[in-house]
């Protein structure tokens, strides 16, 4: 790295700051928002991308990421970046605006091995993060495999957090989302449960894997790139199988959307196409008209007609995918060392952001926060 | 099941787990991640037996597989078992020349540094 690329990494944030603060006094509040992306890649590093200027303006180092740098999960506010690190055994929370680390909970401890598989969400209010746990007792001579559970921190628990309580879990979670209301948050795995925050009861359970949709086999799903962001409502792809009369053996692969809304808890499933391309990852427009999908293809669905309204081969294989804002730009990253830009109506490239370094974001959630 | 016989360890769980009423617990991929859960084909056949639709190009899906732990007989297992293969490695694209086989049941990491 050039000297005068890190004088400007150093310097951009305070410019930015004051360049955001005048607008902030001249515009009205909303009109003073702006969109950044926020990712992050191997081997500690968490990036925050001004997307208008195709710019990394901030890059920042996590403490003992240990060349693991995967799920994030913002604060509402946009201030703070929660990352798993360190081989899924510690929860960073990292303020965007400094890089300094204001949260740290280390899970495992000596004798126990402790991993967060993909899955924990922050409470819409920031004050609480919850964690779902694989724990294993490493004997001398045998591992225990001990009951997964759901833990939850105070984020104003420093950087040796420890849990507030904890809750018994069902096993293979893989995503927690949580509900707008801040008194319940959803599981999901193969089924999508839901739990009240408070005393971890089991307020709900509807089948993902028993979907009992008509003429659909059980539903395959991927579902590791927990964004909701702009709409609050958290879209993934789900493949399955349609059989019935003369359709030919072994039936015919259908994707689908499944829709869950943070706010009120609605559960939708929409076909769109019969499988052609797999996606990986996917999220809804602001007007909630369209969605959009991305893998090595980056399809646009039409969510009032349900069908595939556009797709176009990408450059090279994209883990998950986002949306502004405003619902004109789609951006594509994970996966390698770049974020690439789309107009969302034509799905045009607009442009893309090589990250500084190179380095795999692999499975680096790709955010978009909101902030002024 | 009863027109299969099992002829090792596992396929006996499998016939013990059909008789006694868990087989649900074996089912494909849905929503799981991590370490010998998942039954996808594999590294090498895509979902319509083919290859068109693997991740391109590979070295783009090597370490999102190896940090989850995702195909651990195709790919090294960085959160347990091979926690350092990648290290000092960041960028699969650039880096894959280094990046060294590994063998079961040891730590070991070949050639030996």
């Amino acid at each position: 790295m050039h000297r005068a690329d890190m004088r400007v990494k150093i310097l951009a944030p305070a410019l930015l700051a004051g360049a955001l603060l005048a607008c902030a006094v001249m515009m009205p509040r909303d009109a003073a928002a702006h969109d950044y992306l926020v990712t992050g890649a191997k081997p500690d590093l968490l990036f925050v991308i001004d997307p208008v200027k195709a710019q990394v303006v901030s890059e920042f180092h996590i403490p003992g990421a240990n060349d693991y740098v995967s799920i994030i999960v913002p604060s509402s506010d946009g201030t703070i970046a929660y990352v798993l690190i360190n081989k899924a055994e510690s929860i960073a929370g990292i303020d965007l605006r400094t890089g300094r680390e204001v949260f740290r909970a280390d899970l495992s401890s000596p004798g126990e091995r402790v991993q967060c598989m993909f899955a924990f969400v922050v409470t819409p209010d920031g004050k609480e993060l919850i964690a779902y746990e694989y724990s294993t007792r490493l004997g001398i001579d045998s591992y225990t495999v001990l009951q997964p559970k759901f833990v939850v921190f105070s984020t104003a628990g420093g950087l040796h957090a420890r849990p507030l309580r904890q809750f018994p879990a069902p096993r293979r979670i893989e995503m927690l989302l949580a509900k707008q209301d801040g008194r319940s948050f959803y599981a999901l795995g193969f089924n999508l449960y839901e739990y009240d925050l408070g005393t971890g009861r089991l307020i709900g359970k509807r089948g993902i894997l028993n979907w009992n949709r008509p003429h659909h086999s059980s539903p395959d799903m991927l579902a590791f790139w927990p964004v909701t962001e702009p709409t609050g409502i958290f879209a993934s792809p789900l493949y399955s199988t349609l059989s019935g009369p003369g359709t030919p053996r072994g039936g015919i692969p259908e994707t689908s959307l499944m829709l869950l809304d943070l706010r009120t808890g609605q559960l939708q499933y929409h076909d769109f196409e019969r499988t052609s391309a797999p996606i990986f990852s996917a999220v809804l427009s602001p007007d909630r008209h369209w969605a959009f999908g991305a893998y090595t293809a980056l399809t646009r669905i039409d969510t009032r007609r349900w069908d595939v309204a556009g797709r176009i081969n990408l450059a090279h294989t994209y883990y998950s995918v986002n949306i502004s804002s405003d619902g004109k730009e789609v951006y594509v990253g994970g996966a390698m060392c770049d974020i690439a830009i789309y107009d969302s109506g034509t799905l045009q490239k607009k442009g893309d952001v090589r990250l500084p370094g190179c380095g795999d974001q692999a499975l680096a959630t790709l955010r978009v926060v909101e902030r002024q | 099941m009863s027109g299969l016989k099992s002829i090792n360890q596992k396929a006996d769980l499998l016939l013990e787990a059909a008789q006694s009423g868990h087989l649900e617990e074996v089912s494909a991929m849905e929503t799981v991640a991590g370490c010998a859960t998942t039954f996808d084909p594999g590294w090498e056949v895509d979902p319509f037996s083919g290859v068109a639709s693997l991740c391109q190009p590979m070295e783009a899906d090597l370490y999102g597989c190896s940090d989850p732990c995702w195909w651990p007989a195709q790919v090294p297992d960085t959160m347990n078992t091979y926690p350092s293969w990648q290290e000092g490695k960041p960028s699969a694209q650039d880096d894959w020349r280094e990046l060294d086989a590994v063998f079961p049941n040891t730590n070991a990491v070949f050639p030996k540094k």
